[in-house]
């Protein structure tokens, strides 16, 4: 079963998104903030992460170079209410963008792109 | 004259002195055929006497000095004068021929005086309109009739040449005149029955004529045309000695200009300079190529002296047109930057709109998301029987209707800031129709691309374009049943590139065109489909343009001409 960290500071966003991903057979755990999506990342190892583009006070971006950076091997996907990002070069350090919608489909199928690819890199 | 008589013949007849009394020659002693000797006569005693002239009739000495001395019967009367033997019989031809002489000199340069009032009194008519016009093509009207018109100088046919600084050359501006002898007899008669002044005759020229005489001697002033650099030729000749040639029977002579005899089809003609305050404005060839009347000196001095006028209107015409031209240029650089100036208060509001609009957009996606999550969720989990489900599908429903709507605005308010750049086309068609491939084949539609290979790159915002194709190819998805085909080309347009589209499904009326590409914020409304007017306002703010052509019988063609090069937008 794939661990997926979902980070966005709505409330009932997480519980939406950790709702209909257990769905989908994942396991979910959600982070509220970058800095605790951090220490959730240094003390647990995960498949994937979702990050929102626009937390309070802080940045998705900003988390998505740290990520990079520390832990080079996670894959990370944009989940934003902002269609602008797609084309602004610091988003595309991320395996996938996903714009934010009550139709979570487009979301599943790039979590399932992307961990299908994570899995074909490890297995060459 | 009918009475005039050749009196030269007379003078030969020299008489031997007699010497008689006069009152022998004065009185009735012999009879005399001519009146000369009578104070007075009767009327029509005298049949040169013609009418207006009665009171010679009376006035004795007006009648000898005008009728007699030129009467054949005086010259019978000096001849029995002579035989006579009287006294002053041989004398009197020596005075009588020289008296006849020097009223012919007189009469000669009264007629002289007489045509250079005339002409002195055409130039200042003439002149006056020239000095007081600015309009290049009054000026060359008036100046072509005068020289062409008979009420002016009465040539056939002249062609003006001006100077071409920039290009260095003397070019053939405008020929007037007949083309051959038909059109000449027509327009002669009809100028003879129009009985028009010189000036109304120059403006009824630029009013009926100008247009067409400016094309009508297009293949010889095509010929004309003479580097300012080619000392040899007559043009530049006549321009450097600021003189008049008068060229006769060039085509057999060789030391002259046959080549130009044989464009212009005649071989007398006259080169008159034009010049103006020691600038070369240019050169008048005239010619009678239809009567083949022979250009005299006087003909070449009179022209001489209205190239002068001629020469100063069409310079100062010429100045005052390119300076309506840049004041023009201003004008236009003037207006440009107040549009400049609007547009950017306009974008800056624009910028400002545009912020709020993502901003609340942003609000409205979040909760939206949560609210249609969670009505998937729980219409995923409960029973086809339940009769809430409804309920569920209607808020899942709305909730995805708001969420499009919230695409389209946040769409138009990016669109608002294009990032221009070099693109190329053909990859950007190739990525866009990539990611349409699951659309189009749920659709059951093929897509045929033609590409034509090494186009310019095209000046874009890519991201706005990618979107104007997909967004055309979705609505053209939405005309065409399964089986349909979608043809996407590309190709060079001019000095830009065609992206075409075009569809086999049913085609869109008049009215739903209109309805597609409305503008996007006038008569569309949210949700009902802003995605080709948006494309519209994107390709219009990026300076290119769509059309749509719908065939009758089904198909629909959308085309974008796209630009290459950084333009004005």
């Amino acid at each position: 079963m794939a661990k997926l960290l979902v980070v966005d500071d709505e409330a009932n966003i997480r519980l939406l998104y950790a709702q209909e991903l257990s769905d989908e057979g994942y396991q979910v755990v959600t982070a509220a903030s970058a800095l605790e999506a951090v220490e959730k990342l240094q003390s647990d190892s995960f498949d994937l992460a979702v990050l929102d583009i626009k937390l309070k006070n802080e940045s998705g971006i900003e988390l998505l170079q740290r990520i990079v950076k520390e832990r080079h091997t996670l894959p990370v996907i944009l989940c934003t209410a902002f269609s602008c990002y797609k084309d602004d070069f610091s988003a595309w350090l991320a395996d996938g963008y996903v714009v934010k919608s009550s139709d979570m489909q487009e979301l599943k199928d790039e979590i399932a792109r992307v961990l299908a690819k994570k899995q074909k890199a490890a297995t060459n | 004259m009918k009475n005039t008589l050749d009196i030269t013949k007379q003078t030969a007849i020299i008489l031997p002195f007699r010497p008689v009394q006069i009152s022998r020659f004065r009185g009735g002693s012999l009879d005399w055929e001519c009146c000369w000797s009578k104070d007075e006569i009767a009327p029509e005693s005298c049949p040169y006497v013609g009418e207006g002239e009665e009171d010679l009739y009376t006035s004795h000495r007006r009648r000898v000095v005008e009728k007699c001395v030129e009467c054949p019967r005086f010259k019978n009367d000096l001849a029995r004068m002579k035989g006579s033997g009287y006294p002053l019989s041989d004398v009197l031809p020596f005075i009588l021929t020289e008296f006849q002489e020097q009223k012919s000199q007189m009469g000669a340069m009264l007629s002289f005086l007489n045509s250079k009032t005339r002409e002195i009194k055409f130039l200042r008519e003439v002149g006056l309109v020239l000095q007081t016009s600015m309009d290049l093509d009054e000026v060359l009207s008036i100046a072509m009739t005068a020289i062409t018109a008979g009420k002016g100088f009465g040539m056939n046919r002249a062609f003006l040449l001006m100077t071409d600084k920039e290009r260095r050359n003397i070019r053939g501006y405008l020929g007037v005149g007949p083309k051959d002898y038909e059109e000449a007899w027509r327009t002669w008669e009809d100028i003879g029955r129009s009985n028009f002044s010189l000036k109304e005759l120059a403006r009824d020229f630029q009013k009926t004529k100008l247009s067409s005489e400016k094309v009508k001697f297009h293949d010889i002033l095509n010929q004309l045309t003479v580097p300012l650099a080619d000392q040899g030729h007559i043009f530049n000749r006549a321009l450097h000695g600021k003189k008049p040639i008068l060229v006769e029977n060039a085509l057999n002579n060789p030391d002259l200009d046959r080549g130009l005899a044989r464009i212009l089809g005649v071989d007398c003609f006259l080169v008159m300079p034009l010049i103006s305050r020691n600038r070369r404005i240019g050169v008048i060839i005239a010619d009678n190529c239809i009567t083949h009347k022979p250009i005299t000196l006087q003909d070449m001095q009179s022209l001489e002296t209205f190239a002068f006028p001629v020469a100063f209107a069409l310079e100062r015409a010429s100045l005052y047109e390119r300076l309506q031209e840049e004041v023009a240029k201003q004008k236009g650089a003037n207006q440009k930057l107040r549009e400049q100036q609007e547009l950017i208060v306009k974008m800056e509001k624009m910028a400002l709109v545009g912020k709020i609009t993502s901003s609340i957009a942003h609000s409205i996606r979040n909760p939206l998301m949560v609210i249609g999550g969670f009505a998937r969720t729980l219409l995923k989990g409960s029973p086809e029987t339940d009769e809430k489900r409804s309920y569920l599908e209607s808020i899942v429903r709305e909730t995805r209707q708001l969420e499009d709507v919230l695409s389209e605005v946040l769409d138009y308010s990016e669109s608002l800031f294009p990032v221009m750049d070099f693109w190329d086309l053909n990859e950007l068609i190739a990525t866009s129709l990539a990611d349409l491939e699951g659309v189009m084949e749920q659709a059951g539609v093929v897509c045929r691309q033609e590409l034509s290979p090494e186009l310019p790159m095209v000046r874009i915002d890519y991201k706005q374009i990618s979107y104007c194709l997909k967004t055309i190819t979705a609505t053209a998805l939405a005309a065409m049943a399964r089986g349909g085909e979608l043809r996407v080309e590309s190709m060079h347009d001019g000095d830009g590139v065609m992206l075409r589209i075009s569809d086999n499904g049913k085609s869109l009326t008049k009215k739903a065109q209109e309805a597609l590409t409305a503008p996007f914020f006038q008569t569309q409304e949210m949700g009902e489909g802003v995605g080709l007017s948006l494309c519209k306002t994107i390709l219009e703010r990026q300076g290119n343009s769509l059309s749509i052509i719908s065939r009758p019988g089904g198909g629909n063609t959308y085309s974008i001409r796209l630009m290459t090069r950084k333009e004005n937008i």
